[in-house]
């Protein structure tokens, strides 16, 4: 099979310009309206953010390593031949390492979803947060098995029984009862995120609980200090720890609470118009001020947090869906679940904070000079903004994937920007068993696939679909760029 | 990042080795951590033996020293020597200490200093254990027992 419906561009009256336009129409703001209408073949003017820094990440890495070396040095060196070889020592060695590192994994966890600028511009959140969960289960299998040995060592160096010696240790050593709720939040936690049940849960109720793990951090930390072996008469490395959970807390509050009410604060979004795009899609346009010192690259989203009754408490991440045109910012979403289906009742004037822009599914990853994307269903929101900021020269091939022509959204502002920089537009319409991009359809429709760059974007089980026929193609890693909704 | 893995592993090797290196320049290997066990349960009567290296310092030995069993206790293990001039017990010392940890190690050296003084002014081994040390009270006063009775046997 192949791809039907190749699409050939018709002469545009600037499309792309003029979502701004009949925003401010409709705002009444009719002083604003008449300086957009005249001035709407001008390009956007909102800022860029700089180029991402690998120098840095790579750096950042490091010192993530030599934590980590230190962490276990540290433990070894603490221990003696003698305590080695005494009744229980091994055991009790075994828990302090792997209490050790696992409260080290547990720093780099909370790091890597600190929302770090220059971290993030690298690794982009999608990374980190696969890192993220691949490196769950270490820290609490560790911390689990950090509890178990040391009370198995502790028992047999008392010769007692270990439910003897958990009240032991529980109700006769400082911070131990403190940092073992802490543990026992830590593996709620880690449960509820596991994949299966994490379906089955309420992302809000998964949230909640997920933060949870703050405070069983907060709790374990005296005990650490107070009882670990590389701590107790080191007050060197008593204050070097403190001061990397302490700079850690900083981070987190600073990335994920404080620029996010700072940037709310200052753009003072307000919902202008919410548009119907097609079936269940909605556009959400929204005014602000001083939205031409927003930096935001094509192709990023931000967290959206609606303040209206029912809403106010969830923040969901929405793409936007064009380059921000000042003092309008627009962001288009399929109703698909609960705060999605939602969005089409907000009125025009709600109040909205935003945390982002976060994603490296842009410009800055483009490694050869000319593209290929291709989106699927409401992904194409990423790639119509992507290509906006597209140099001319990125020539680029758009491939549109949907069940039927109706859900091709945003078709017309895309063709546009496709003609505009001498590119090619083909839409896909079918079923998932007729209408699929395999190796033979890809190879013919984009000949010269492997001087390109890959851009997709659409749900996960698509986007990996694509990225491997796309390597299988002998595309290489580096030129595949990819951004999945979970939906 | 390609290099990511071998960014982190860099780093890691980096740190590790330096803490290591570091350590042991800081502390040349010795064996006064591991007190060898060999003889020690052996009753020294010499009193020119010197006091073994321990982690509570002996005071100046005369007379006549004998060294209790080992004892195992709750969180490690110890043995006690006791040195008498006469009938007077003059000084109590541990030559062993062992624990699995740093916190019972400090629980027991802080106890063991408030037995000796005990031990010093009771003039033998029916003292009272010290609260929050049981465990190590217990084992001490078992050592000091037996070598008590050894210097008065031989």
């Amino acid at each position: 099979m192949g791809l039907h419906d190749v699409f050939t561009v018709e002469p545009h009256s600037g499309h792309v310009n003029t979502w701004a336009a009949s925003a401010a129409k409709t705002t009444q703001t009719a002083a604003g309206a008449a300086k957009r209408q005249k001035g709407r073949a001008a390009p956007p003017q909102g800022r860029r953010p700089p180029a991402p820094r690998p120098a840095l990440a790579g750096a950042a890495l490091v010192v993530a390593g030599i934590g980590l070396g230190t962490t276990t040095a540290l433990t070894i060196t603490a221990e003696s031949v003698g305590q080695l070889t005494a009744v229980g020592g091994q055991a009790t060695f075994a828990g302090n390492l792997t209490g050790m590192v696992g409260t080290y994994l547990a720093l780099l966890m909370v790091l890597l979803v600190s929302r770090i600028p220059f971290v993030e511009q690298v690794f982009g959140q999608d990374g980190l947060l696969r890192w993220h969960r691949r490196l769950a289960p270490w820290p609490i299998s560790l911390l689990v098995a950090h509890a178990v040995l040391l009370v198995a060592g502790y028992a047999q160096a008392a010769k007692s029984g270990p439910w003897h010696e958990v009240n032991t240790l529980l109700f006769s050593y400082p911070d131990v009862l403190i940092a073992t709720i802490g543990l026992g939040l830590m593996c709620l936690a880690g449960v509820i995120s596991i994949r299966a049940i994490r379906q089955r849960v309420r992302r809000e109720v998964w949230w909640a609980v997920h933060l949870g793990m703050y405070l069983a951090l907060a709790l374990s930390f005296a005990h650490v200090i107070v009882l670990g072996p590389s701590f107790v008469g080191h007050p060197l490395t008593q204050v070097v720890w403190s001061v990397a959970w302490a700079a850690t807390a900083g981070v987190v509050l600073a990335y994920r609470v404080g620029l996010p009410v700072l940037r709310s604060f200052r753009y003072r979004l307000r919902v202008a118009e919410v548009r119907p795009e097609g079936p269940g899609v909605v556009s959400v346009i929204c005014r602000g001020q001083h939205l031409d010192r927003l930096a935001v690259s094509g192709g990023q989203f931000f967290f959206w947090r609606f303040l209206t009754r029912g809403m106010w408490w969830q923040a969901h991440p929405y793409t936007l869906s064009a380059l921000p045109q000042p003092p309008y910012i627009r962001l288009t979403v399929k109703g698909v679940g609960d705060h999605s289906a939602a969005l089409a009742r907000l009125r025009p004037g709600t109040r909205v904070a935003i945390e982002g822009p976060y994603g490296i599914f842009t410009r800055h990853s483009q490694r050869r000079s000319r593209v290929l994307l291709i989106a699927a269903g409401i992904g194409v929101t990423a790639v119509r903004a992507l290509l906006e900021d597209l140099p001319r020269s990125a020539r680029p091939v758009v491939l549109l994937r949907a069940t039927q022509q109706a859900d091709l959204v945003l078709g017309t502002e895309i063709a546009d920007l496709v003609k505009r920089r001498g590119g090619q537009l083909h839409e896909l319409t079918g079923n998932r068993m007729t209408a699929t991009i395999d190796q033979y359809s890809l190879r013919h429709t984009v000949p010269d696939l492997k001087e390109r760059d890959l851009y997709v974007c659409g749900p996960e089980a698509f986007v990996t679909g694509v990225v491997e026929v796309a390597r299988s193609l002998g595309l290489p890693d580096e030129a595949i760029h990819h951004e999945a909704y979970a939906l | 990042m390609k290099r990511a893995p071998l960014l982190l592993s860099a780093g890691t090797a980096a740190g590790f080795v330096s803490v290591l290196g570091f350590h042991l320049r800081q502390a040349p290997p010795t064996v006064a951590g591991a007190s060898p066990s060999g003889g020690a349960s052996a009753a020294s009567p010499s009193a020119a033996s010197p006091s073994a290296a321990g982690p509570i310092p002996a005071g100046p030995a005369a007379g006549r020293s004998a060294l209790g069993p080992e004892e195992q206790y709750g969180y490690g293990v110890l043995d006690v020597k006791v040195t008498e001039s006469g009938t007077r017990i003059t000084d109590v010392s541990v030559p062993l200490l062992q624990t699995a940890e740093p916190t019972s190690q400090q629980i027991s050296e802080q106890a063991i200093a408030m037995l000796r003084a005990e031990v010093l002014s009771a003039q033998s081994a029916r003292i009272d254990a010290i609260s929050g040390a049981t465990y190590t009270s217990a084992a001490y006063i078992q050592s000091l027992q037996a070598a008590l009775d050894k210097l008065h046997a031989g």
